[in-house]
């Protein structure tokens, strides 16, 4: 069976089985390894990707409930050297460690902070709630996610 | 030792430059590794505690889909182990715990190779188990290891039998006599803790290939020269006929700290003449886990009125699994922390691991340190009640200080613990109290105190000094996450040469391509391969000046290092680049290049007092934590208000990575102490098998941790730099036990508190520890005096 949809903006025909997870598609036929497999349950957020628009667990989406949706991972979030503001900030405040689950962050709290331009340091804890890391024990990604907020409010 | 001028030009907070490619999803790890040539292999594995094999055969799975090779034991035929080579990479005649390998299938996909187990015909009677290190010291116990004489031991001095894998034991001055003692009160506390799992993002994953005669290993690993040492015992193979290369890893937490799947890859690869991937599923992961141990504890100490410890004695029984491990060398690690933090006259400890038919237990972050510290702060609690002291006072007065002895009789230098308490008085009162959070709820605040250790151990460096004034750092060091290949080294090498740390590179870990190195774990990195960097920067610096110093004609001694430069010191601007004196050098004799070793340096002990140990003498590490907790008295779900650490950097070279580490390693501990909890089933298998019901801390769980950075304890490591990755969760445990204890008024010994244990401790409910396998009289817990 054959499903087509867009991939980070590219037209695709997926042939394979249609129950297969979006997210072993995207990493082993297209190579596109950004997009993390940790839990397989739906828990960690570590393979979000945004399905038009909206961020999901792509370890829960079957292949063939795809058809004509527009996906994109963390590899079309940044534009070449041109990183989003919340990358930015994880790098300027030194916040990533084994780096694992930095992806996933990133499809979470694009929209989030679209959507909820000056958000609380604990609304922002709340969106991070479907987002597991192991490493950095989160305050330092909030404080970097905070530090955007903070400039936004400045430029607007 | 350092030359501190040079850790004055070290950069600060020098950022790390694998940061982009992690934000931007480009980083590969080995579980990234790919392409239609590589092979998927899949391992059978038992879903029995204890069994025997009676009938194993794979033929049928040869004939499905995609099969290219089938590895039973006897194609992985040698022991490997730590101390004693009880180990088996795929199980032969009998399986000793649920999950162990069996065989290994490799395909052209996982699916197909998973679709080849199910054609395994494999037949297993079912034999008595000992799940417990009850059950394992019983009468007439089962043995998990009946041959356990027969291997061959790796490390001598353990005392060993039956189900006691390795015993260590200290016994300094006559604790008889001291508890004897008319004048001294007796406190005794039993203790225990269940295990952790380590839920690296990225799990053990390897893929092997066989080229040129020799295996080759991308493995996710924390000791690429551990994992050539076991895959070339098991395959029966020189050592030099395995090269291990260490792509950037996923994290670890000590979780990978020892061989696993590796040289099944290996063998599959040479069997199939093509890459093949194993890469352990979060449920494989889960449930074979080399998990921090669960362990039991009883300590009892005499006590003056003043609270002099006259006398301790303690045992502690840590479960190594159906294999000794990582447990074998951790009884060590007793004697270092629950025979730390205080001043102790007579001391006797034993600690033993045990066997049982349950997943073999690792290497967790501050492992041994964790639990031990949080019997050890429970019990000081306990001693301080008894006597009637406040138990601030009461750590204040005994903390160990300069020129006391430790357990082993080794003499510390500096007053570390007594200023850190005070640092951490400093600290709390900056912040304030925050009682008023806890509303009706228990209230409960503690501060505990931990002593961890710097694992040394051998390390090697080279510097290659490029034409072109860049750096080029060659070691066996690997990037977990922890940012010391990326930050600490860099900045160390860039220091030493007057370089910028941006024309540092560090080599990814090749064991074809540098010396041996113990592994990274421990908070060794940046001590070890640090002074092996420091090391090989002499040498190398030691040949650019006598070049430029010809050139300039100026003495040595006159020129120093800086910016990319060698100037005539007080005159900047009067000498040259370094890359011109790397080009006079090449036509002189050749590129510069230096290499540089590093091992334990010759720490003391009391000679005769242990019996069983790795490590007889330490370079302590110390931590001091406070933590503000509430607890709701109706369902016993705990909120930590405040969290605070004064830690024993050393010397803090990058704040902001330190400050990473803290915040990562204490809401670790909160997951450790509140609900991280795996339980062992009658099957013996653990309950949890994922993320569904093994549940980490999310970031509605956290709290921002407030640290104040300890610096100037004296160190070996380059700077006086001490490791800062491993300790922060040393006393999370402690101090939320202790503050527990507190909030509640009662006696808090187990771990971990989850609600409905916390509700029970308010009722009462929960019946007194009780662990009839720990013998009152503590020689009778001890092999050789029974
Ligand atoms: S892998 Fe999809 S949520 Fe964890
Ligand atoms: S940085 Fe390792 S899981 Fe988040």
């Amino acid at each position: 069976m054959t499903t087509s949809l867009m991939i980070n903006g590219e037209e695709r025909s997926l042939t394979c089985d249609p129950r297969t997870p979006l997210v072993d598609v995207l990493r082993n036929e297209l190579r596109l390894t950004g997009t993390r497999n940790v839990c397989r349950e739906g828990y960690c957020g570590a393979c979000s990707v945004h399905v038009d628009g909206k961020p999901m667990s792509s370890c829960l989406l079957p292949v063939g409930t795809l058809e004509g949706r527009d996906i994109v991972t963390i590899e079309g979030i940044s534009q070449g050297d041109k990183l989003d503001v919340i990358q930015q900030a994880f790098i300027d405040l030194d916040v990533i460690q084994c780096g694992m689950c930095f992806p996933g962050m990133v499809m979470t709290l694009r929209p989030f902070l679209r959507d909820n331009p000056s958000p609380s340091r604990d609304a922002v804890k709340f969106a991070l709630v479907g987002n597991v890391c192991r490493c950095t024990g989160y305050e330092r990604i909030i404080d970097a996610v905070m530090s955007v907020v903070d400039a936004t409010e400045v430029t607007e | 030792m350092s030359d501190q001028s040079f850790a004055d030009k070290a950069v600060m907070d020098f950022p790390r430059r694998d940061a982009h490619d992690k934000v931007t999803g480009r980083t590969r790890f080995t579980v990234d590794i790919g392409g239609s040539e590589v092979l998927h292999a899949a391992l059978l594995r038992s879903d029995h505690a204890s069994a025997r094999i009676i009938k194993l055969d794979v033929e049928p799975a040869r004939k499905m889909p995609g099969v290219r090779a089938i590895a039973t034991g006897s194609d992985v035929p040698g022991r490997y182990g730590i101390g004693i080579a009880d180990y088996t990479l795929l199980a032969k005649d009998v399986v000793r715990y649920h999950g162990e390998p069996i065989a290994a299938i490799a395909a052209d996909t996982l699916e197909q190779a998973r679709a080849a187990l199910d054609a395994i015909e494999l037949e297993l009677e079912p034999l008595p188990a000992s799940l417990t290190m009850a059950d394992s010291l019983a009468e007439n116990a089962t043995l998990v290891h009946p041959d356990w004489q027969d291997y061959e031991v790796l490390f001598e001095g353990g005392v060993r039998g039956g189900n006691i894998a390795w015993e260590a034991t200290v016994e300094r001055g006559d604790t008889d006599a001291a508890f004897a003692r008319e004048d001294v009160t007796i406190v005794e506390g039993f203790y225990e803790v269940g295990r952790q799992s380590h839920v690296p993002f990225e799990p053990r994953a390897a893929v092997a290939s066989f080229e040129d005669g020799r295996y080759h290993i991308h493995a996710s690993t924390q000791v690429p020269w551990t994992v050539r040492t076991v895959t070339a015992r098991v395959l029966g193979v020189p050592e030099s006929h395995v090269r291990v290369t260490v792509p950037t890893v996923g994290g670890g937490f000590g979780l990978k700290f020892d061989a696993s799947i590796e040289p099944c890859a290996a063998v599959l690869a040479r069997m199939t003449g093509r890459p093949v991937s194993i890469i352990n599923s979060r449920r494989e992961e889960q449930m074979t886990c080399l998990s921090r141990e669960n362990a039991e504890i009883r300590i009892r100490s005499a006590v003056t009125s003043e609270g002099e410890i006259v006398g301790r004695e303690a045992t502690v029984l840590m479960d190594c699994g159906a294999y000794g491990g990582e447990q074998v060398f951790l009884t060590t690690m007793t004697t270092h922390t629950l025979g730390g933090n205080y001043k102790l006259g007579a001391v006797r400890i034993c600690s033993r691991a045990v066997y049982t038919n349950t997943p073999p237990n690792g290497a967790f972050r501050a492992c041994n340190g964790v639990y031990n510290t949080f019997a050890l702060e429970r019990h000081t609690d306990e001693i301080a009640d008894a006597i009637g002291m406040d138990r601030m006072e009461f750590r204040r007065r005994h903390v160990l200080g300069d020129q006391d002895i430790s357990a082993t009789g080794q003499v510390y230098d500096g007053d570390v613990l007594a200023p850190m308490l005070e640092r951490m008085e400093v600290l709390r009162a900056k912040s304030g109290s925050r009682k008023d959070l806890a509303g009706n709820r228990f209230y409960g605040e503690a501060t505990t105190v931990g002593t961890w250790l710097i694992f040394v151990g051998p390390s090697a460096a080279t510097v290659n000094l490029n034409y072109d004034g860049s750096a080029t750092l060659v070691t066996t060091g690997v990037e977990l996450g922890q940012g010391t290949m990326m930050q600490a080294l860099p900045q160390i090498v860039a220091a030493n040469l007057g370089i910028a740390p941006e024309d540092v590179i560090v080599k990814t870990a090749d064991t074809d391509a540098a010396g041996r190195d113990l592994g990274v774990g421990g908070g060794r990195t940046t001590v070890s391969i640090g002074a092996a960097s420091e090391a090989a920067c002499t040498v190398v610096r030691d040949k650019l000046l006598g070049v430029a110093s010809e050139i300039l004609q100026t003495p040595k001694k006159d020129l120093v290092l800086a910016r990319g430069r060698i100037e005539i010191k007080g005159r900047p601007g009067s000498g040259t680049t370094i890359q011109q004196v790397v080009a006079e050098a090449e036509s002189r004799f050749g590129p510069i290049s230096g290499s540089g070793s590093f091992t334990t340096p010759p720490f003391e002990c009391m000679p005769g007092c242990t019996a069983g140990h790795f490590i007889d003498a330490i370079e302590p590490v110390f931590a001091v934590h406070n933590c503000e907790l509430a607890i709701d008295p109706d369902t016993g779900k705990v909120d930590i208000l405040a969290y605070r650490v004064v830690q024993d950097v050393g010397r803090a070279l990058n704040p902001r990575a330190i400050h990473g580490q803290i915040q990562g390693g204490v809401v670790q501990g909160f997951g450790y102490a509140l609900h991280e909890e795996i339980t062992i089933n009658e099957t013996g298998a653990f309950d949890q098998t994922g993320f569904e019901n093994y549940l980490l801390p999310l970031a509605t769980d956290s709290i921002p941790v407030e640290f104040d950075l300890y610096e100037g304890a004296p160190a070996v490591g380059p700077f006086g730099t001490k490791g800062a990755g491993e300790i922060p969760i040393l006393n999370v445990a402690a101090a939320i036990g202790c503050a527990v204890a507190n909030a509640t008024g009662k006696q808090v010994s187990s771990m971990p508190l989850t609600p409905p244990k916390i509700a029970a401790l308010i009722d009462d409910c929960n019946p007194p520890l009780q662990h009839d396998h720990i013998s009152p009289v503590w020689s009778e817990n001890t092999i050789e005096r029974k």
